[in-house]
């Protein structure tokens, strides 16, 4: 998994309000796109390292998902380096033009790329699932405007996350069901790994239809008829540890577009 | 209103209920001419092997299935009555068989408010509310915990938690048992039996298991779609006929006490029950 799962300790970044959590997160992705000076890359490392000592997250943990992607990084910087058009290369042939800005361009995008998945991460280890969707059913609002259903996405996004353990516990019990019918799951070849998939996927596809044609009849004859008439949830108000953490996340956005 | 039932009286009442399912025009009758009268605090077993019709007739009692021919009253409202289909889902409430298809929540609290919140009840009443339903059941202090984590009978207590909430007069239990371990069956059994008998709710419960059904004051025994006896589970199983044509295998202790006739050794009432049984034995020499 590339984000990370919930883990309930009690740390200040825990405590905050998720909708909270969201919009800082966007302040900060706004901050690191447009900071350019050296001075600016320290002040991000350093926002980072404070959110993640306030998190009391392990640092194995929030640096996952940049441990397991080390390939990608590799490749998006020799991209960035070789075919970065400079007007004065070092090195220049066919397409490809080797220059001093374009490392620096390649050590930017990598720099990006991980501090933002560093901050996506911490956001879904410290933000439980249910308050992850109210927090975003609530940022959504607005599109009601466009006549997007909102209460219905915020559902459906409930119930998809809800029924991701269930879903994965039966995909084990399956591909064991057809390993014990000699299905080969391990071929190292692309093609035959793909066509092995089939044998699992299919089953956990006509039982997922199943599981949804089930889970609509309890609905229904819970009373549910559509998201929008039901008890509203309660307006949780911000508490002034929420404003003041998205007030410094803008100050630095601020700071980091303007230097 | 004119839902306020009194004891004894009549909560649900069909009559030539006939159901066909349609597979591209192709009928295929499940239900045909159904008669079914339940009255109020009643355990009634709806008894049948799979393909009976047994979940058809449940699926009629909150109108999840639409009546198609017949008639059928439930709670003093007519199923027919497109209007009337909230309050009566309100009023008779439906547990089904796999626990892991009626959750909604990753948490259990919210969970069981779901049914509540259809209802548009008050937010401040809400929490007390579930917290009264897991009571009910014996869940209380797992509020906050997932579904996932409990075992199959502990999923269908929460499930009922949910359905108990919203304070039906009636509980349909679609073969609620039918996934779980011997310890969960027995489990969520006594729990209806308990409910049936301490807060007087109207309980329905199919199943194809004849010994579950035992302890019920009537039973409804279906073949082929059709009822082919209704009676207190004594007079279903001990008709041997009936129990035969019908393809089912009678008690443990119905089987013994016709063994004994057999041979020659009468007890003097035919046990249901492997403590009925033990006495009746005790009680020959």
């Amino acid at each position: 998994m590339l984000i990370g799962k919930f883990v309930p300790i009690n740390s200040i970044i825990h405590r905050l309000d998720a909708r909270m959590k969201i919009v800082s997160l966007i302040f900060l992705l706004v901050a690191v796109i447009s900071t350019s000076t050296v001075y600016g890359y320290a002040a991000i490392i350093m926002v980072l390292t404070v959110i993640i000592w306030l998190s009391k997250l392990s640092l194995f943990a929030v640096l996952s998902p940049i441990r397991r992607l080390w390939l990608f990084f590799i490749v998006i910087f020799f991209m960035n380096a070789f075919f970065f058009s400079s007007d004065n290369p070092l090195f220049s042939w066919w397409i490809i033009s080797f220059s001093g800005e374009g490392i620096r361009q390649g050590i930017k995008v990598v720099f990006n790329v991980c501090v933002v998945m560093i901050l996506g991460n911490v956001l879904t280890l410290s933000t439980s699932p249910i308050d992850m969707t109210n927090a975003l059913s609530s940022l959504l609002t607005p599109l009601k405007l466009l006549r997007v259903p909102v209460e219905d996405v915020a559902m459906i996004i409930n119930i998809a996350i809800q029924f991701v353990p269930t879903i994965l516990e039966e995909s084990n019990m399956i591909r064991k069901a057809q390993t014990a019918r000699g299905a080969h799951f391990e071929s190292r070849k692309l093609r035959e790994k793909a066509l092995s998939f089939l044998p699992l996927l299919i089953p956990i596809f006509i039982s997922s239809f199943r599981r949804a044609d089930e889970l609509s009849l309890a609905m229904e004859a819970r009373g549910y008829r559509n998201a929008k008439r039901r008890t509203k949830k309660a307006g949780v108000p911000f508490r002034v540890l929420d404003v003041t953490a998205v007030a410094a996340c803008f100050v630095i956005c601020i700071i980091q577009i303007y230097i | 209103m004119n839902n306020t039932v009194h004891h004894n009286s009549t909560v649900i009442h069909g009559s030539d209920i006939s159901f066909s399912y349609d597979f591209d025009g192709q009928l295929s009758s499940a239900l045909t001419d159904i008669d079914i009268e339940i009255k109020k605090g009643e355990f009634v077993a709806i008894l049948g092997q799979n393909g009976s019709g047994k979940s058809t007739l449940a699926k009629h009692f909150n109108a999840l299935l639409p009546v198609q021919k017949g008639k059928l009253t439930v709670c003093g409202i007519d199923a027919k009555n497109q209007s009337e289909i909230w309050r009566l889902r309100r009023l008779c409430g439906m547990v089904f068989q796999n626990p892991d298809n009626q959750f909604v929540s990753s948490v259990i609290e919210e969970d069981v408010a779901f049914g509540l919140e259809n209802y548009e009840v008050d937010r401040e009443l809400i929490p007390d509310m579930v917290e009264n339903a897991l009571r009910l059941v014996g869940m209380s202090g797992y509020e906050k915990r997932s579904p996932h984590s409990l075992s199959g009978g502990q999923k269908q207590r929460v499930a009922l938690a949910g359905v108990l909430a919203l304070d039906p007069d009636i509980i349909v239990f679609d073969e609620v048992t039918a996934m779980l371990d011997p310890m969960g069956r027995k489990e969520i059994l006594e729990e209806i039996h308990r409910l049936n008998k301490e807060t007087g709710k109207t309980v329905v419960m199919i199943t194809h298991y004849v010994e579950e059904t035992v302890n019920a004051d009537k039973v409804l025994l279906l073949h082929n779609g059709r009822v082919a006896g209704f009676g207190t589970p004594r007079e279903i199983f001990t008709n041997t006929e009936l129990m035969q044509r019908v393809g089912l295998v009678s008690p443990v202790p119905v089987r013994l006490f016709n063994d004994l006739k057999a041979e020659g050794i009468c007890l003097k009432s035919c046990p249901l029950t492997n403590e009925e049984l033990v006495e009746e034995i005790c009680r020959l020499s």
